[in-house]
């Protein structure tokens, strides 16, 4: 199993369906009320589509016209039932990355509009997020029929936008393959490098983005990238509290509880009870943590400290050790016998989603 | 362009307006009517994806974690706050 919705990476085995679960829900809600809706609420101001274009898409949809082609789920188990959610969900968080400004010029907008849209700054006009309650079994099927309708709603928006003229079919396919190809994640690549050129290093943390830029990772275009480094005085956490800002462009997708007000709002009031408490990180005595709440221009990473007992290994195995967790100071790079553990029982390397817009 | 532009230097103590003073809502409220250093000076920075105008020059400010919270730990919290947020602190009002 991936590992992408659970907080702690390597799970070989599938075992707490309910921190599953509730990761789908949490990052379902999120992508919806905080990502997509804002956007097609802020076209539907500006006429770029309207609700007649919606509704009539929705009328003319097809099997065969349609543009998202969801796999069956492997099995009736809850296992394979889960499984099949979540990547039900990349699916959507990928297809809301179809639709972005970058991909449709007539969306004319950047991320401040998006705040704005959805409340960031007037509670007025927050959309609220659904809560889900009961067994395990009736959340799952909940879940399976909100992500049906949200899909649904993507699937019209895509449509009226073709159907605008705002973007051809064949413009969204190509995007739509480029979102699918596997690629080295990022950040493995960038800390196994820092960990093994010190020239690199030292560029990587006094210049950030520039640093990037000769090393084949997609150096992204969001802010100012500074990178902060772990050492056995300082432990570094990267938050925004304001909503959940990131090098995304650069490190894809965070963990749910990233964007979640809990650890917003812990981290900053009491950090070393709330990593002890929601990462089971206990910081030693004689290391100062440091929060970095990037709360404008600058984008945020830590460069986690090398783990013991890697003396001689490859990049390429050094990259398997970096966890998305480790960049944001929620967790250590991993140990290579853990590691190597939970590769046998099954479990790939973290890969975090592409960001969606 | 970073010493042309910005008119606090690494070092310098600084109090965040405790009210909103131009309508830029970026600064959090737990650091409103705070104290900190500046420890980082980043100029005026272009981000195109994010936002339309140029806001006023940007600091990371660092916090003394006892500072913004009820937590004593000797930890702190460092924030990117934009100048007009920020006035000199005299000497003998800094709290450290």
């Amino acid at each position: 199993m991936s590992g992408k919705h659970n907080h702690k990476a390597f799970e070989g085995h599938m075992h707490d369906f309910e921190a599953h679960i509730r990761a789908v829900e949490e990052d379902l809600e999120y992508y919806r009320a905080k990502r997509f809706e804002p956007r097609i609420i802020y076209l539907i101001r500006r006429g770029v589509v309207t609700f007649s274009d919606l509704l009539k898409a929705r009328v003319a949809l097809k099997r065969s016209n349609q543009f998202f082609k969801l796999k069956r789920p492997q099995g009736k188990n809850i296992e394979a039932r889960v499984r099949y959610l979540e990547e039900w969900l990349d699916e959507y968080v990928k297809g809301i990355a179809l639709v972005s400004a970058r991909a449709v010029e007539a969306m004319d907008m950047v991320t401040e509009d998006n705040r704005k849209e959805r409340g960031d700054y007037d509670d007025f006009f927050k959309i609220k997020k659904k809560e889900h309650h009961g067994t395990l079994e009736e959340r799952m099927v909940n879940v399976e029929q909100d992500l049906k309708d949200y899909q649904e709603l993507l699937e019209v928006f895509v449509q009226a936008l073709i159907g605008r003229g705002w973007s051809t079919r064949e413009q969204l396919q190509q995007r739509w393959q480029q979102l699918h190809e596997e690629r080295p994640w990022a950040g493995g690549v960038i800390v196994a490098k820092a960990w093994t050129d010190p020239a690199f290093k030292q560029a990587l943390l006094s210049t950030g983005r520039e640093a990037l830029r000769e090393m084949g990772v997609h150096q992204g275009k969001v802010g100012k990238l500074v990178v902060v480094e772990n050492t056995d005085k300082i432990h570094n956490v990267i938050v925004c509290t304001l909503c959940s800002c990131y090098p995304y462009d650069i490190l894809g997708d965070t963990p749910w509880w990233y964007k979640h007000e809990s650890y917003r709002t812990k981290i900053v009031q009491n950090p070393r009870a709330c990593i002890r408490e929601m990462f089971g990180l206990e910081v030693s005595a004689g290391q100062e943590i440091r929060v970095y709440d990037s709360t404008s221009d600058v984008r945020y990473f830590v460069l986690p400290q090398r783990p013991g007992g890697t003396q001689g290994m490859s990049e390429k195995e050094l990259a398997k050790l970096v966890t998305v967790d480790s960049l944001i100071g929620a967790g250590y790079a991993l140990d290579p016998r853990q590691q190597e553990k939970a590769e046998k029982l099954g479990a790939k390397s973290e890969a975090p989603r592409v960001r969606p817009d | 362009m970073e010493s042309a532009t910005s008119k606090y230097r690494i070092g310098d103590a600084v109090l965040v307006a405790a009210e909103n003073p131009t309508g830029n809502p970026r600064t959090p409220r737990y650091i409103r009517g705070k104290r900190g250093v500046i420890s980082a000076v980043h100029g005026l920075l272009e981000n195109v994806r994010d936002h339309r105008a140029i806001h006023k020059p940007l600091y990371t400010v660092r916090f003394d974690l006892s500072e913004v919270s009820s937590c004593d730990d000797q930890d702190s919290v460092w924030v990117d706050v934009h100048e007009e947020w920020l006035s000199s602190l005299p000497p003998e009002e800094r709290n450290y």
